[in-house]
């Protein structure tokens, strides 16, 4: 074994003491270093986070008891109506659910946590190409932060139209509304600054020998992913400015003629609803799969890590990346089956619906091979990363009930849907996260966290999240409509009370086993065992710098013999052959050169 | 421990299956179906619940199998040093889409007998859309009710206001009924229906019928379907429209022609005789 | 290769156990492309905009072909030869911005700083062009948005309301004004201004009577299209729709101070989406301005070419999206 790979554990005490040269304001708060931002990113979306499960379990209770007192929650949250949700408040609640885990939770933790941290400590780079549009990026979110925060507290309340905000009922809204459009409009801009520089740090900034087929899958999804941010997301951006317009000036581009409703701003009309739906589609449909991409990624080292194999299929598997993109931008109109849009339209996005479900087999069926024949760890990273796979083909699967168009009539807007996308975003993407914290928590504060406390916290968490989100399915199956307060006067679904409260149960359970994260996470900042560089045996660059890494990341030039996922090679005695390893006599090939 | 973590993940295709296995039993599935092109939508939801339930299991028994049969501890034989397979990733890319081919174009005939054809063009006709065919009635949705109007066949007209009435129907602009939430139709006929807002999106949802459609201010959308049984069922607003969406309830009742005829001559003596009730339900 | 990483590690190791300050190595990198990181991410950035406007113009398509009317330029007073030399301007400060660039790579500091400089006149020009085009809508009651402006979509009952309400307002202002001359002593000066009031008056209690009028006669049936005639017939003397580009007419271009409600089918989409279109790209081009601003207080010599290199293909940009407006907007 080389020295580089050795790792001595003896100087990385000094390194985490190490660099930090500057004020405190500096070094913490104005960072200009990739990795302070990933961990500045990673506090503020963990906070959200909590905040948007809190709104989770309003909208659960409300569903399985509605107009029941709510107990502590409902006493700090709406002591004006006495503990009591008005259904005014449910439409909040489900809002700011969606809007904050999706653009506070799920899209900062991936792109912003992880791939900051990630991009170029994984691709051996002493910071981003950026540093100081960096650090931008991560100001962005507090305006942002702001004005979505503040919106709880202005009149007529937080936004209230879903997290799609339809017009023309987004109009109708009061301020809450329009906090909500400039919020989601610095969040979009932070996107932007974060994604530019990704790519850029991706394309020029890779260590000698890394060539793209090197690239760890997680920074090909990352690139892949700042691509498609890169493309869909100023589409939203344009269509937030005409809502806003719409709003406050009194344009009409979402405003047909002659229209009138309380509240209504004095417009001029003559624009088109589903003009709205079209472009916010565009970006968010694509967003899912931002919101899925880098999970896969960090998923498919987790996994090559810790079943000791290659990744089963490398290029099939960047391949497939690329073809859910590609894809990705033309099936936006299936979640438009029902809205009045042209049918014919609805067919063709319906077979290319269909045709996405492609890449994500070849996903999915390249960590089964990647698991099988390997020798597995059990650690908790794992069991996250596997759980990732498991519940990503139930939240797929019930993807493709919704891309057949005949029974998206039945089932659109019903919880049949809701169940689809927990599965993909909460039970595949947060697992995939959770599985990412543990597992890249060692490099992030040189310490380990507590591997059964973290296995507790995934059983409960597993077998609760199953509870509460496999279950809606079964209400989608009756046609449980979703967005509904109330939803038992309706003779057809009177009898599903018992099953919500079920799931209410189960989904405060599951917030519950959060805290044992908390607890986890916080005191193994602290007191958590020391990690070396390599706790994992990994072969990735990351881990040949040392816990955590000190400014500029590497304290030796990082050179590229091979891909990272030569576990178990024949070539070494060790089962792991890290990237950086010179190859053994007249072994590998040498590190091609610098291709231009 | 991999031993009970491999069964912990079987847990999920066990209870997967027993949940979809049990829901039916429990009453917890599909509404009574009402429709002519229900089963149609019903078969494809079965057709698609089979085949991905077959792949679900496939795959998530695979997961356990691996799990339970590779795991590192006690064992230290060295792993299956691979870096992939052509032939498999062929195999797993022309299985899956020559399968969702197949559904894709299976499905497309009970789409467009849903959505596309010309009800006036029988069964097979898939041109155009219904706008030049009278519609039975015209739905307009509003925060947070749903307003019918009924064109009133002239004999209906006559019987209800009787022979000797006063009115003449030329002049008279209040020629059809207005009703709010309750939702007659005739069973065994098609009925279309021209779908609108007075406000925001609403959606018109009938779980029963299994018919489904956003009502867009500025559109005016038609909608059709058959009932083939009678008795009464939820009309659900399936659109957030507001504070008010969850309580957008209405009533679809469907009964046999005569008895519809009935309703009709019965609900619009009653708007005539109060004159007042007639206008303000159409001065909107 | 190796050998070399292995001594700058081992080496590294050692000043860490001397407790000196770590030095990170200098990384070395394997760039992708034969670009500077300022060169490609700029292509990024343009590559954001780019899908930036291809949101607004596809709307603009969406609505416009989506509309059952849409005015022709004439009627909205757009003004291609206008429009057309504002085309020119930019193009040709594209031209300027590319020999600046020529000039910095060549070293020549001052001609570079000349050529920026003109750059940023031209832009200037085509802003100050853009606001005199801006101004013409406004004084012709074409804004963006409602509550001034003055664009009806066709002379309906709701059109002849919006005129009734406006004569109401005009009545009672004229009123104020009378009360307030007449209340002071009679002077030579009053008289014509009285003179001015009565004149006014009366232009505003003939129109009144005209619009009554039309709208009693249309009132009798909404539905009926014919008796709207009576209602375009009002509209006409209000306002007619121009003909062909610098005719106009009608009572409120006679009385500037009427301030009428005016009829333009489609008028108020088409002001949205203009105003939103043109507006987005002179924002941008403020921007360009901006910078180039700034630049003018730089030695622009060769090290500085790539600045100027990226800054160009900004404004190459700005340039390109104005040349795909002006033939949506102005001639189609
Ligand atoms: C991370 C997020 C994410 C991901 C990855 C996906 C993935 C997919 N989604 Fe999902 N979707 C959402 C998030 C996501 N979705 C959200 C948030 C909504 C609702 C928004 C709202 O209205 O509020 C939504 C809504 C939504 C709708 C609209 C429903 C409606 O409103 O009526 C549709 C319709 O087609 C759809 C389809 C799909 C499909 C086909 C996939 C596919 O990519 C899935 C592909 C994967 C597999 C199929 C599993 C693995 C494959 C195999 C094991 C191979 C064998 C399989 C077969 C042969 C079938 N989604
Ligand atoms: C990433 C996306 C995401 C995530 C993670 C979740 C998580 C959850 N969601 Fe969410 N949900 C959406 C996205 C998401 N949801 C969207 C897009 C909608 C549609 C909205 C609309 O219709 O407009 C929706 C709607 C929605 C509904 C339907 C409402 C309705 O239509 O009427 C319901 C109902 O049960 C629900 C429940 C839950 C529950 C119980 C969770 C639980 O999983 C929550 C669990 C939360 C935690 C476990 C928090 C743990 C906290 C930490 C780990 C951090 C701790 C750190 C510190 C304290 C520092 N959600
Ligand atoms: Cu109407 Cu919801
Ligand atoms: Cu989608």
């Amino acid at each position: 074994m080389s020295s580089i790979t050795v790792g001595s554990h003896a100087h990385d005490d000094a390194h985490a003491a190490h660099g930090h040269a500057g004020s405190f304001l500096s070094t913490y708060v104005f960072s200009k270093d990739h990795k302070v931002i990933g961990i500045q990113f990673l506090f503020s979306t963990l906070i959200w986070f909590f905040i948007g499960g809190l709104l989770a379990l309003g909208i659960r209770w409300q569903v399985a008891w509605p107009w029941a007192d709510m107990p502590v929650i409902g006493k700090m949250l709406f002591s004006g109506e006495g503990g009591q949700i008005s259904p005014e408040f449910y439409t909040v609640l489900f809002t700011m659910h969606a809007t904050v885990m999706i653009f506070f939770v799920i899209i900062p933790i991936l792109a912003g946590a992880f791939g900051n941290f990630l991009i170029p400590l994984m691709i051996g780079a002493e910071d981003m190409a950026f540093p100081t549009l960096n650090m931008l990026s991560y100001w962005f979110m507090w305006p942002a932060f702001i004005a979505m925060t503040a919106s709880f507290f202005v009149e007529g309340g937080a936004a209230k139209a879903g997290w799609t905000s339809y017009p023309p009922l987004s109009l109708t809204d009061l301020n809450g509304q329009t906090l909500w459009l400039i919020g989601l409009t610095f969040v979009g801009v932070s996107s932007m600054m974060g994604s530019v520089n990704y790519l850029t740090t991706i394309i020029q900034m890779r260590a000698p020998g890394m060539t793209m087929f090197r690239l760890p899958m997680t920074i090909w999804a990352m690139f892949i992913t700042a691509i498609l941010q890169a493309f869909a997301l100023p589409v939203l951006t344009a269509a937030g400015f005409m809502q806003l317009m719409d709003r406050t000036l009194g344009t009409g581009f979402f405003i047909p003629d002659g229209w009138a409703a309380n509240n209504a701003p004095l417009a001029s009309g003559g624009g088109q609803p589903l003009l709205w739906q079209h472009l916010f589609w565009f970006y968010s449909h694509p967003a899912v799969y931002i919101m899925i991409l880098p999970a896969m990624g960090m998923v498919s080292d987790i996994i090559a890590c810790f079943s000791r194999k290659p990744l089963f299929g490398y290029k099939p598997m960047v391949y497939s990346i690329a073809g859910i993109a590609g894809l990705g931008f033309i099936v936006w109109g299936h979640h438009m089956f029902m809205s009045g849009m042209n049918p014919a339209l609805g067919m063709t996005f319906m077979v290319s619906t269909m045709m996405i479900a492609l890449p994500s087999a070849i996903k999915t069926f390249n960590w089964l091979g990647t698991v099988w024949g390997g020798n597995i760890r059990f650690t908790t990273p794992m069991l996250f990363a596997l759980s990732f796979v498991s519940m990503f083909i139930i939240g797929g699967l019930s993807g493709i009930f919704m891309a057949a168009t005949p029974v998206d009539i039945f089932i659109h807007d019903t919880y049949f849907i809701v169940a689809h996308f927990h599965y993909v975003l909460f039970a595949g993407t947060a697992m995939g996260v959770f599985g990412a914290i543990y597992f890249w928590f060692p490099k992030m504060f040189g310490r380990m966290m507590n591997d059964s406390w973290g296995k507790v916290h995934f059983l409960l968490t597993f077998l609760l999240l199953n509870g509460t989100f496999f279950t809606m399915h079964i209400l989608g199956v009756v046609g449980f409509p979703r967005r509904l307060a109330d939803p038992y006067h309706y003779q057809t679904f009177h009898h599903l009370q018992p099953l919500n409260a079920f799931m209410t149960i189960c989904a405060i359970g599951m917030v519950g086993a959060q805290f044992i994260f908390v607890a986890n996470f916080i005191f193994s900042i602290f007191m958590g065992p020391r990690a070396g560089r390599n706790p994992w045996h990994c072969n990735g660059l990351e881990w040949q710098a040392p816990s955590p890494p000190g400014h500029g990341n590497f304290d030796v030039q990082p050179v590229v013999y091979r891909g990272p996922y030569e576990y178990g090679s024949p070539e070494v005695t060790t089962d792991y052959y890290p990237q950086t390893q010179p190859p053994a006599e007249g072994g590998d090939k040498p590190p091609t050169p610098p291709a231009h | 421990m991999g031993r009970f973590w491999s069964l912990v993940f079987l847990l999920v295709p066990v209870l997967g299956v027993a949940c979809f296995a049990f829901a039916p039993m429990y009453k917890i599935w599909l509404p009574k179906d009402i429709s002519q092109h229900g089963p149609v939508i019903d078969h494809l939801f079965y057709f698609i619940l089979w085949l991905t339930g077959v792949v679900f299991v496939i795959t998530e028994v695979a997961l356990f199998w691996f799990m339970w049969r590779y795991d590192s501890h006690g064992r230290s034989n060295p792993v299956k040093f691979t870096h992939g397979s052509h032939t498999l990733e062929i195999v797993w890319t022309i299985v899956p889409a020559a399968v969702l081919l197949f559904i894709a174009i299976y499905q497309m005939n009970a789409w467009a007998e849903s959505k596309m054809r010309n009800p006036a063009a029988g069964p097979d006709g898939i041109l155009g859309t219904a706008d030049d065919i009278p519609a039975l009635l015209e739905v307009t949705a509003r925060q947070f009710e749903w307003r019918l109007r009924y064109p009133v066949p002239e004999e209906i007209r006559k019987q209800a206001l009787g022979k000797d009435s006063q009115w003449d129907s030329t002049k008279d602009p209040i020629k059809d009924l207005f009703v709010v939430n309750e939702l007659h139709l005739p069973v065994n006929e098609e009925i279309i229906l021209d779908l609108k807002s007075a406000d925001v999106l609403h959606s018109f949802f009938l779980p029963n019928a299994r018919v489904k459609q956003d009502a867009v201010p500025g559109m005016k959308i038609p909608v059709w379907f058959r009932a083939t049984d009678t008795g009464s069922y939820d009309l659900v607003c399936a659109e957030l429209c507001g504070w008010g969406h969850y309580k957008m309830k209405g009533r679809l009742t469907v009964e046999s022609r005569e008895d519809f005829n009935k309703w009709l001559e019965e609900r619009f003596r009653e708007q005539m005789a109060t004159q007042d009730t007639a206008s303000t339900a159409k001065g909107e | 290769m190796a050998e070399a990483t292995f001594h700058a590690g081992a080496h590294g190791a050692a000043v860490h156990a001397g407790g000196e300050h770590a030095q990170h190595a200098p990384l070395e990198y394997h760039p992708g492309l034969p670009l500077s990181n300022g060169k490609l991410i700029i292509w990024l950035f343009l590559s954001t905009e780019i899908m930036f406007f291809a949101g607004l113009i596809g709307t603009y398509i969406v609505l416009r072909f989506g509309a059952p009317t849409w005015p022709l330029p004439r009627e909205v007073h757009l003004s291609e030869p206008i429009g057309a030399f504002n085309t020119f301007v930019l193009i040709c400060s594209s031209v300027t911005v590319v020999l600046g660039l020529e000039a910095a790579r060549a070293n020549k500091p001052a001609a570079a700083k000349l050529w920026l400089l003109l750059t940023f006149i031209l832009g200037s020009v085509f802003l100050g062009v853009k606001l005199y085009e801006y101004n013409a809508k406004f004084s012709h009651g074409i804004y963006p948005w409602r509550p001034h402006s003055l664009v009806y979509e066709k002379a309906d009952l709701n059109y002849a309301a919006a005129v009734r309400l406006r004569l109401d307002a005009l009545d009672a202002q004229l009123k104020g004004e009378e009360t307030a001359l007449k209340g002071e002593e009679g002077s030579a000066a009053d008289d014509v201004a009285l003179a001015n009031l009565a004149e006014k008056q009366k232009v505003v209690a003939d129109l009144k009577v005209q619009e009554l009028a039309a709208e009693t006669k249309a009132a009798q049936d909404p539905d009926i299209t014919v008796r709207h005639a009576e209602l375009e017939k009002l509209a006409d003397s209000i306002m007619p729709l121009p003909l062909h580009h610098g005719e106009e007419g009608g009572l409120n271009h006679e009385h500037r101070w009427l301030k009428l409600p005016i009829r333009i089918p489609g008028g108020n989409m088409w002001a949205s989406t203009y105003f939103l279109l043109t507006g987005f790209h002179a924002i941008h081009v403020l921007v360009g301005l901006i910078v180039f601003f700034m630049m003018l207080f730089v030695t622009l010599d060769v090290t500085r070419a790539g600045m100027v290199e990226n800054i160009g293909l900004y404004w190459h940009f700005v340039d390109l999206v104005w040349i795909f407006l002006f033939p949506l907007l102005y001639l189609f």
